[in-house]
């Protein structure tokens, strides 16, 4: 590793290392732990969600989406944008003024029953450990281009696995969700800082957004294939108008017709199911901060996503011209077009700010997988610690010892994910995915839109919903994904083929109507009113409100008679 | 679950106020399904959406997946949030008037 990339990420490493050690939880409750207290303002929670949410699939992932697919590749930053609309109109504020630790403590408590808590923790748990590996595997790719070479005879690869797991299980176990609240918080702002850097810089040396993409449009779209003899560029096929090859600014060069829609639907409604980022809801002060915060996060993405779609077609603009100029790029590229796409980004920081841009940009692809990797190992240890463990392992459990175990889980979790990241090879994907990154997180989305999303949304809008129908419901939405998925993945049928492997377009349809049919056929659990009151009543907004009015003016009070004592 | 409930809200307008913002929610879900759907419906069916240019080069196609979608995702936030939290500001914290339920049905207090 060059010096000034070793300053960088050392000097980014230390600030969130910093923020962790300042902002650790002061208590050992498990309210405290999981939820930071319930006090995070509204600006500060945005920013944490969009670190939270920001993932290695938006920061590296949609760029590479954008630069092997074109406009087919943007719709994965649309669907990642959108998805924050849903919450915004149907859960931010109910789930908030309901007020638990977690989806399925969410869920249990609403309909009164612990096998639905305990399927929730199971899908919880798919989900996260579907988003885990992705991240994981996004560090390795960084560290790769980044560092070059591995510690202790492992591979780059493997390195960047182990450390970025390593460094986010610690500062979990050690912050809690106060502490990750502010590292989140810190790790969005340098991670926006970089790609406002990297634009900045592109456009300041004369990239002209326009221009490339009708550049880039007027010949056919070609990307690295390895074959017999070498890796050679192919000819995209266009899936929409077929014997044509695709372009880069016109659809069908990755998806057909059905699957332009199916991909943003899935991400759109996978957003609301996601565990990491409804627990961040949690710790809001009221329903009301909550909704605000949604508004500011869903500003922040849209800023966020424009830039990192001009940044893919930047980086396919331009890589080009560089190679004769950067002979470096010449084993990373095949006649200037990336091997593994996900380099753009790295790369394009390298081209333009030398070894210090190439830090930067690195630095913010590592602490992209870091924030969210702490969110998701925080919504682990909160399903296991608080969902299984305090209510079925040892319901007499002190809040030292809840706390404990929440800290044992997210290091068994971290455990896992970089055991199976080590195992995935990102290079032998580049021809079946735009983006293996995003791709694999669009599992994630897809178990979270099918089985949890239409559950989660039913539970908080019709008071029929009851606990048999909930299990049937994720049950159903599971098997469903699942079973869609891996039958999408090793068949390639036309048409059928993209719906299944984005299925939520089918699943959650049909996970909804298969928990409203069974729910019509049994209880409704008796406390339904009292959940109605909390849920969609403001009073407890209110209490909060009138409390923090009175803390500010007693505070002032304080303040006053202080400084007249001191006169 | 919180117990913050104090006996300002009654069953009668917290239900009223859930009808109303229900009604919200499905209105502005219902404008943001057409768009998520529509756009890329247009860039399928419609040759003039992807092959004609507008600024600096782009389609329209292309133009709304680089900036105008995200654009349009933040206004409906900000619309659907200022409505719903203006339609819990008045039909839900105050005394029920005298004579029937604060408000049915999205009717103000």
């Amino acid at each position: 590793m060059n010096v000034p990339s070793t300053v960088v990420l050392g000097l980014v490493l230390l600030l969130v290392a910093a923020t962790a050690v300042a902002m650790r939880p002061r208590g050992t409750s498990t309210v405290d732990f999981y939820l930071a207290g319930q006090k995070v303002g509204v600006v500060t929670n945005a920013w944490a969600i969009c670190g939270d949410y920001f993932s290695a699939a938006s920061f590296l992932g949609v760029a590479a989406a954008v630069y092997v697919s074109g406009l087919d590749g943007a719709w994965y930053a649309v669907g990642f944008a959108a998805g924050f609309v849903p919450v915004l109109l149907f859960v931010a504020a109910p789930l908030r003024r309901f007020g638990e630790f977690s989806i399925p403590d969410f869920l249990g408590r609403r309909l009164g029953s612990e096998r639905v808590r305990l399927v929730a923790v199971g899908v919880v748990q798919l989900v996260i450990l579907s988003y885990l590996v992705p991240q994981a595997v996004g560090s390795g790719i960084t560290w790769q281009l980044l560092v070059g070479q591995g510690v202790a005879g492992l591979s780059p690869y493997a390195t960047g696995i182990l450390l970025s797991t390593t460094v986010v299980a610690g500062l979990v176990a050690f912050g809690g969700m106060r502490g990750t609240t502010w590292t989140q918080a810190v790790q969005f702002l340098l991670l926006l800082a970089a790609l406002v850097w990297l634009a900045a810089v592109v456009l300041g040396e004369g990239f002209r957004y326009g221009d490339a993409v009708a550049d880039l449009s007027r010949a056919p779209l070609a990307n690295p294939t390895p074959g017999p003899e070498g890796w050679q560029l192919g000819t995209e096929q266009n899936q929409i108008r077929p014997g044509e090859p695709a372009s880069f600014g016109d659809p069908g060069a990755r998806y057909g017709g059905v699957g332009q829609f199916a991909l943003i639907v899935t991400l759109a409604m996978g957003t609301a199911g996601l565990p990491h980022v409804m627990n961040r809801y949690f710790t809001s002060p009221t329903g009301t901060a909550a909704r605000t915060t949604t508004v500011w996060v869903l500003c922040l993405a849209g800023a966020f996503y424009a830039l990192a779609v001009m940044l893919g077609t930047a980086a396919r603009e331009l890589i080009p011209g560089a190679v004769d100029e950067h002979p470096w790029l010449r084993e990373l590229t095949v006649d200037g077009v990336l091997r593994v796409p996900e380099h753009a980004l790295p790369v394009l920081g390298r081209i333009y700010g030398g070894d210090a841009g190439l830090g930067v940009v690195a630095a913010g692809a590592l602490v992209a997988v870091m924030s969210t990797v702490a969110g998701l190992l925080l919504a682990s240890a909160a399903s296991w610690g608080h969902d299984v463990y305090e209510r079925h392992i040892n319901p007499r459990a002190t809040q030292r010892q809840a706390v404990q175990a929440g800290r044992v889980t997210t290091l068994v979790a971290a455990c896992a994910t970089a055991a199976l990241a080590l195992g995935m090879r990102p290079e032998s994907f580049s021809s079946v995915t735009p983006s293996i990154v995003a791709t694999m997180v669009t599992w994630a989305f897809a178990v979270a839109g099918s089985a949890l999303t239409p559950v989660f949304l039913l539970a908080i809008w019709w008071r029929g919903t009851t606990a048999a129908g909930a299990v049937a419901g994720m049950v159903t939405g599971t098997a469903l994904a699942v079973t869609m998925f891996a039958v999408g993945t090793v068949t390639d049928l036309p048409l059928v083929g993209e719906v299944l492997v984005t299925p939520t377009i089918v699943a959650a349809p049909v996970a909804a109507a298969v928990t409203v049919v069974v729910s019509r056929r049994s209880r409704v659990p008796d406390d339904v009113e009292r959940s109605w009151l909390v849920m969609h009543g403001t009073a407890a907004d209110r209490h909060a409100e009138r409390l923090a009015r009175l803390t500010v003016a007693e505070g002032r009070r304080a303040k006053g008679g202080r400084r007249r004592a001191r006169r | 679950m919180d117990d913050g409930v104090d006996d300002r809200d009654t069953p009668a307008e917290v239900d009223a106020t859930f009808r109303t913002l229900r009604r919200v929610a499905v209105g502005y879900f219902a404008v943001f399904l057409a768009a998520i759907v529509g756009f890329p419906l247009l860039a399928v069916t419609l040759d003039w959406w992807s092959a004609s240019r507008l600024v600096g080069g782009m389609s329209p196609g292309f133009l709304m997946a680089a900036f105008g979608l995200y654009a349009f995702f933040a206004v409906i936030g900000v619309a659907a949030a200022s409505l719903s939290s203006a339609v819990e500001a008045r039909m839900l914290g105050g005394p029920a008037p005298e004579g029937g339920p604060l408000a049915g049905e999205g009717e103000e207090p």
